[in-house]
């Protein structure tokens, strides 16, 4: 179909990408009904994609969109996607005009994916919330996590009054909702201010999952398992961002609601705390009903829900939380100590709920207990001894911990290597360091 | 700019909008919405919206469908433009007929207003950024579209546009929005936000300057210092590629956009904020110094402090924005130039170390650009420039402390581009010649060069700094005041050429006046001359404290002095240079000679220095002439005066007997200059040797006319006598001679003689000098050739004949003031007995001779001027009737018992013989007057008398003799000497025991 551009060149532009949306249309309904596989849309088609509707900045200086005439144009793309029929066609349309291609065009693409995806939300096109969806599935994080946060900030920020508009997602599109608080927990990672979820979105996320448990694994329950996925994609489900959330939350709180105290600004926002217990709970659930699906597929023991790499990071984070938590410990000791508490059971339920419903794969010993000694130290740095309510004992690794080549707490140099005296009781200088 | 903003209505209606139930739109709904919005066409009843509805469906979605926020922006554009014209319009029109569709759109901007002002309010971050940029676009678009509307004002006229725009509920509503969204923003990012201002700023740019001036107002403080640092991040990026091309360019305020929009909107801010802009100016000038300053809590991330990058940009950055705007860096650079002490100068010095060479280059470029531009504080910076390049010095210290070497050097290389530069431009700007293009521009239109124009009133000081002749300093000094005179003209060159004149205070010093002469020369004719006319009038309009006078005087006559020695080894400039200052000096000699008589001493020693030293004018008016001479013997009294008060004192004594030389020398060359002089001269001198004030300086005794000494009244008793009640008792017809009528001058018949004032004289020693130098200065005078032009024979050991003519002159005042009733012509003699009737005249005479001891040498020097003593013969014939009349009545047994008297007749006899009145023989009965008695003495005397009865005393019997140079009397074509020789041989035969060795000499 590249012998159009010729007539589409003298068109005004709204027009030409009019007729360029109908003429892709009828060229992927041809392109499925040839019944080639796996059906494949040709580079001239794309490069017309991104020259009549992405206008990337091409030798031709074309005029740009008006912000009116790309309404228009989205307004035509929804109606488009929704009167297309066959879910093939529309897949393969939207792949057409949105698979990011690496090049220049890629940004406006972004930007126009954006407004789509947005306006789709308003107006309830689910047909293009699916769409989103398996892009969602197959694109790289990092522009995953970019289309969530346009959507956030458009429907938690920018317009006050339209979280209830977001809110219907849910019931609109699950596999979209599904996606999108994958994409929401990968990009709010509490690292900043920036990176800590709005209000309302946590509030949504929490009511979302309480109503529907399952949710959070509609991705996963609805794709098959292959090597397909590309490994710089989401995560297949939200579970590991979630428990991140959920372990990390009581110590960011802790320190935002320290600063906004010292801002002098009271908050009459409501606690965070109970929403976070209540997604805590909701995530401890979904993992309980982990281990049924599995059986059912097949898959227990061989598919690791949650990954031991970001698990270790979180240890890490953790770590560095209680920290900074304990160099600000003169304030308000008690409040912190209850919050790390908070944080580390939390880490501790996890584990040993996904430990034992499969979603996390402890098979390979060393790295389980690579893993476990540093809990342990994070335990044993911390402000208190929590040794007593870790249900993993750490005798059970003490051979091996011998040999550990580095002690990964430099403050405490020799002592996780003979955790036997600790063990019997005798006493030894408690954070000898300080 | 006086628009405050009353925003009350668009706020009531905001805070009824704030708590609007949202009535949730169903999707089918939306799309309706949506679809209805686009194709403007209500959906459900198929019509078509009006403005208004438009705009309300523009406002759901904005509302409700995040995704829509741009078109419906876009879509708000045309509304608020609408509501412009509509405005406009009717503004037009006048009429009150279609206010119905200007207030309904009204309406809906107020609607519009309070949505956008309450989702800034509820979320500013997100918002504020989109409405400002928006905003303020949209106000760039429509004040420039409808700039050209009939009711717009022109766009200089900043407060009626800003009242107009105002006045427009839509534009006020966007300027609300914005402001808004500023104060919002300003807490986070406001450099986003300015920026937005001045891209638009520099997009529309004449007509949007209300905006940023309503703006720039309302945020005073944030404005300016954002304007800076968006101009200074500008400036750091652009800069970095054509840097070469801004550095000089004054003149390409498009290269960099927005650095001339900065300029342009601290130029409007300037106006009510100059106070703070210049504060910021110095800020960041200082802020950008400091190394080490450690964030400042209140300073964001995005603040130009924290790059050193731009750090180091921001010293180029401030000199291009002076250099943009005369009016920003004006004030600034007083305040700069104190700030500039030594380790701030260090600071600098290592934060420009970073830069390459040839921005250095650029930089330097720059700073002498902007210094010989500015119009204020030139003086100060010139100043600090000399200070800080002035080499450390063990002997001088400066007021500063000497900085490090590096900045030192720096500022020596400053200084010399800097006056490289200025002499670029002044020696271009005479002629037509362009060599320095980037010039033109700020040269072109009358070649002002602000910076030697606000120095043109610091000569004087320029001047004082030179003479301070401190090492380099005084050299770039004296550069500069070259370039001054150059530029200033012939007046800037004249006064600084009189100033150096006035101040410099040894032949050092001097030389940098003439040096700046030899330089201007070449450029400007008649310096010298105008100079000195200046200096003159300086002296009339009393300008001038006596020590600068004098200074001036002593410089001027030391010029005039360098002359006569040039004049043995002459070199080419100098010496015409001279002679220039020597005519000129003569030319108004007359205004110098008032200060002959100034009342310091050191002034009026000065000036006869000068006067001493000057060439007399080739022309003078005799007005002038007789002033002059007056002055310059009235002169001469004064330092006769002064040194000897001066030799009672013991101090400046030398000083007193040098000016009595220059005044002598002053009086001779001034009497060789025309008869006129002469005579006038020696006119003066005598009667001022005689006249009352000054005759205790000769041993005189003060006397009034008659002769008597005046007695001092509180000391004369009152005799009760008076000539009055005499007169009226004997009436007009009585014979006065040899009646009560002489009697009054010794005293009242019957009451004793008059009481003597006894006056105290000065020492005799001082007396004898003070003749001595009298005589001195009359044998000079009259000895001058002025007269018949007569040559002084070439034997030089000889003195030079008293010139007859100078030497008449001499007698006539002298008879003159001796002898005020005596005719000039009688010169004969009557006999002897005649004398009675001229009595009371020749006592006159006598007295006067008795209280004036000067009258004989000064008859002697006439006597010496050969016929000229035959002018005084009255004056002779009284002296010698008294004289007899006292040898007869003599009753003491020697002559020598009447000591003045004996003195006066030997004095007469001898002034007579000396003066050809007498024959040798008879000239030479003096010698024998002491060893006689007082009758013997009369004897002679009257022979005397005989003789010059016999014989008149005519010049006509005087002859000039050329081998001799001067008048003889032939005394054989006279009578016979013999018969009045009888009497003298016969007291010779008398007194032959004592006289004899005298016999030789009455041989005839």
């Amino acid at each position: 179909m590249g012998d159009i551009r010729q007539s589409l060149l003298p068109r005004d532009v709204l027009s030409a990408a009019k007729e360029l949306l109908y003429h892709l249309d009828i060229y992927i309904c041809n392109l499925v009904q040839s019944g080639r596989q796996p059906p494949q849309v040709d580079s001239k088609t794309l490069e017309l994609v991104e020259e009549f509707i992405l206008h990337a900045p091409k030798d031709r200086n074309t005029p740009r969109m008006s912000a009116l005439q790309e309404l228009q144009l989205l307004e035509i793309m929804c109606s488009c996607f929704q009167e297309q029929s066959r879910d093939a066609v529309r897949q393969l349309m939207f792949a057409a005009l949105f698979n990011l291609q690496g090049n220049q065009a890629d940004e406006s693409r972004m930007a126009l994916l954006g407004k789509l995806v947005s306006m789709a939300i308003a107006v309830g096109r689910v047909p293009i919330l699916e769409c989103a969806a398996t892009w969602l599935q197959r694109t790289h994080r990092v522009y995953c996590v970019r289309l969530a946060q346009v959507l956030v900030d458009d429907y938690c920020s920018m317009v006050p009054g339209s979280v209830p508009t977001l809110q219907n997602i849910h019931s609109a599109s699950p596999r979209f909702c599904c996606q999108f608080i994958t994409a929401v927990t990968t990009l709010y990672d509490f690292t900043s201010e920036e990176l800590t979820p709005p209000l309302e979105l946590l509030q949504m996320i929490v009511s979302w999952i309480q109503d529907d448990p399952h949710l959070v694994l509609i991705t996963f329950l609805n794709s098959p398992i292959s090597g397909s996925q590309p490994i710089t994609s989401l995560d297949v489900t939200p579970l590991g961002g979630l428990v991140r959330w959920c372990i990390k939350a009581p110590l960011v709180y802790r320190r935002d609601k320290k600063q906004a105290l010292t801002n002098g600004s009271s908050e009459n926002e409501p606690e965070v705390g109970p929403l976070f217990s209540a997604l805590h709970l909701s995530v401890l659930q979904v993992l309980m009903l982990l281990p049924n699906i599995l059986n059912e597929k097949g898959l227990f023991g061989r598919l690791a829900l949650l990954q031991m790499e970001s698990l270790a990071a979180l240890t890490s984070d953790l770590s560095r939380l209680l920290d900074q938590a304990d160099k600000h410990t003169h304030t308000s000791s008690a409040d912190t100590l209850a919050l790390s508490q908070l944080a580390l059971d939390r880490l501790a339920q996890a584990l040993q709920v996904a430990m034992a419903s499969g979603a996390l794969l402890c098979s390979r010993g060393n790295s389980v207990e690579k893993w476990c000694r540093d809990l342990l130290q994070l335990v044993l740095s911390g402000p208190v001894m929590y040794y007593n309510n870790i249900h993993t004992s750490p005798l059970a690794y003490s051979p091996h911990a011998a040999h550990s080549p580095i002690a990964p707490h430099p403050t405490l140099p020799a002592l996780p290597t003979h955790p036997q005296p600790f063990m019997t009781g005798m006493p030894f200088p408690f954070r000898p360091s300080h | 700019m006086s628009v405050v903003f009353d925003g009350s209505p668009l706020k009531a209606m905001q805070s009824s909008h704030t708590h609007t139930p949202q009535t949730a739109l169903s999707t089918q709904e939306l799309s309706q919405e949506i679809k209805s919005f686009i194709s403007g066409v209500d959906t459900v009843q198929g019509r078509k919206l009006s403005v208004r509805e438009h705009a309300r469906c523009a406002v759901r979605l904005l509302r409700s469908v995040p995704a829509c926020r741009g078109a419906v922006l876009e879509h708000l554009r045309g509304v608020y433009d609408e509501h412009v014209s509509a405005f406009l319009h009717n503004l037009e029109t006048e009429s009150n007929a279609s206010t119905g569709v200007s207030s309904n759109l009204e309406d809906i901007i107020q609607e519009i207003h309070a949505v956008l002002s309450e989702f800034i309010r509820l979320n500013p971050r997100a918002w504020a950024p989109l409405v400002s940029t928006w905003a303020v676009d949209l106000l760039g678009q429509l004040s420039s579209k409808h700039a050209g509307r009939r009711v717009a004002p022109h766009s200089s006229s900043l407060n009626e546009l800003l009242q107009l725009w105002m006045s427009c509920a839509a534009t006020r509503s966007l300027m609300e929005a914005y402001s808004q969204c500023l104060a919002a923003m300003l807490a986070w990012c406001p450099d986003a936000c300015v920026d937005a201002l001045l891209d638009t700023s520099v997009q529309h740019s004449p007509h949007f300057d209300w905006v940023v001036a309503h703006i720039g107002s309302a945020f005073p403080g944030t404005i300016i210092s954002r304007v800076m640092a968006c101009g200074l991040k500008d400036f750091c990026s652009h800069g970095a590629k054509d840097q070469g091309l801004l550095v000089m360019g004054v003149d390409k305020g498009s290269r960099v956009p927005k650095i001339g929009s900065v300029v342009g909107i601290l130029g409007h801010l300037a106006a009510h904020h100059s106070d703070s802009i210049r504060k910021e100016l110095l800020r960041m000038f200082q802020e950008s110094l400091n190394p080490s300053s450690p964030l400042s809590p209140t300073s964001s991330s995005t603040s130009w402090e924290s790059s050193p990058q731009l750090r180091r940009a921001a010293v180029p950055f401030l000199l291009q924005l002076a250099a943009m705007s005369p009016n920003l860096f004006g004030p600034v650079s007083a305040e700069l130039v104190e700030l500039l002490r030594p380790p701030v100068l260090l600071q600098l010095q290592a934060v420009l170390q970073g830069l390459p060479r040839e921005e250095l280059d650029n930089m330097l470029g720059l700073v002498v650009h902007l210094i010989s531009q500015s119009p204020s504080g030139g003086a100060r910076v010139f100043r600090f420039l000399a200070d800080t390049a002035t080499p450390a010095s063990v002997i001088i210290s400066g007021p500063t402390p000497s900085p490090h070497e590096g900045v030192r050097e720096g500022c020596d290389r400053l200084l010399q581009m800097l006056l490289l530069h200025l002499h670029k431009l002044v020696f271009n700007r005479t002629d037509g010649v362009e060599v320095n293009p980037h010039h033109s521009a700020s040269s072109q239109p009358q070649r002002v060069i602000p910076f030697l124009e606000e120095l043109q009133s610091h000569v004087g000081q320029l001047c004082a700094e030179t003479l301070r002749l401190e090492r380099k300093r005084h050299l770039w000094l004296h550069q500069l005041l070259c370039l001054l005179s150059v530029y200033g003209g012939p007046s800037t060159a004249t006064e600084a050429l009189c100033q150096l004149l006035t101040q410099a205070r040894n032949p050092e010093e001097l030389a940098l006046a003439w040096q700046l002469h030899t330089t201007l020369s070449s450029c400007m004719a008649g310096l010298i001359p105008a100079a000195i006319a200046r200096s003159v009038a300086q002296i009339h309009t009393h300008t001038l404290g006596p020590r600068q006078l004098r200074q001036l005087l002593l410089n001027l006559a030391a010029a005039i002095q360098s002359q006569d020695e040039e004049r043995r080894g002459a070199t080419g400039a100098q010496s015409s240079m001279v002679v220039q200052v020597g005519s000129a000096v003569s030319g108004h000699l007359h205004d110098f000679c008032p200060l002959l008589l100034h009342g310091d001493p050191a002034v009026s020693h000065a000036a006869v220095r000068l006067l001493s030293c000057s060439p007399l004018p080739r022309t003078c008016s005799p007005a002038q002439l007789l002033q002059l001479s007056r002055a310059a013997v009235t002169h001469f009294f004064l330092t006769l005066r002064r040194r000897g008060e001066g030799g009672k004192a013991g101090r400046d004594g030398g000083q007193a007997g040098e000016a009595v030389n220059c005044s002598v020398l002053l009086l001779s060359r001034f009497a060789a200059y025309s008869p006129l002089t002469l005579k006038s001269v020696l006119q003066q001198l005598v009667e001022g040797a005689l006249h009352k004030g000054n005759t205790d300086l000769f041993g005189g005794q003060i006397a009034d006319m008659s002769g008597a000494p005046v007695p001092s009244p509180s000391v004369s008793p009152d005799v009760g006598a008076s000539l009055l009640d005499v007169n009226c008792r004997f009436g007009t017809t009585v014979n006065f001679s040899s009646s009560v009528w002489s009697v009054f001058h010794a005293g009242v018949i019957g009451k004793g003689l008059k009481a003597r004032t006894i006056t105290q004289l000065p020492d005799p020693s001082l007396v004898i000098q003070n003749i001595q130098i009298l005589l001195a200065v009359i044998v000079k005078c009259c000895s001058s050739s002025g007269l018949n032009g007569s040559r002084s024979p070439s034997d030089p050991d000889e003195p030079p004949p008293i010139n007859a003519e100078a030497a008449k002159v001499v007698a006539v005042t002298l008879v003159e003031n001796v002898c005020p009733d005596v005719a000039n012509s009688e010169l004969s003699w009557p006999p002897e007995e005649h004398a009675r009737t001229t009595v009371e005249r020749d006592i006159h005479i006598r007295r006067c001779f008795e209280a004036h001891p000067v009258l004989f040498p000064l008859l002697q020097v006439v006597a010496a001027g050969r016929p000229a003593l035959c002018y005084c013969s009255a004056v002779l014939r009284g002296l010698l009737a008294t004289l007899l009349a006292h040898w007869e009545a003599s009753r003491e047994a020697a002559s020598t018992d009447s000591p003045w008297h004996l003195q006066a007749s030997c004095l007469l006899v001898s002034c007579m013989g000396e003066g050809q009145i007498l024959p040798p023989v008879l000239a030479n009965v003096h010698e024998a007057f002491p060893h006689l008695t007082p009758f013997e003495v009369r004897l002679l005397l009257l022979a005397v008398w005989e003789y010059v009865r016999g014989n008149g005393p005519m010049p006509q019997k005087f002859v000039f003799s050329s081998e001799k140079g001067m008048f003889c009397r032939d005394f054989s074509r006279d009578g016979d000497v013999a018969r009045y020789v009888a009497p003298i041989h016969s007291v010779l035969h008398k007194n032959i025991d004592r006289l004899g060795h005298l016999c030789w000499r009455f041989q005839l």
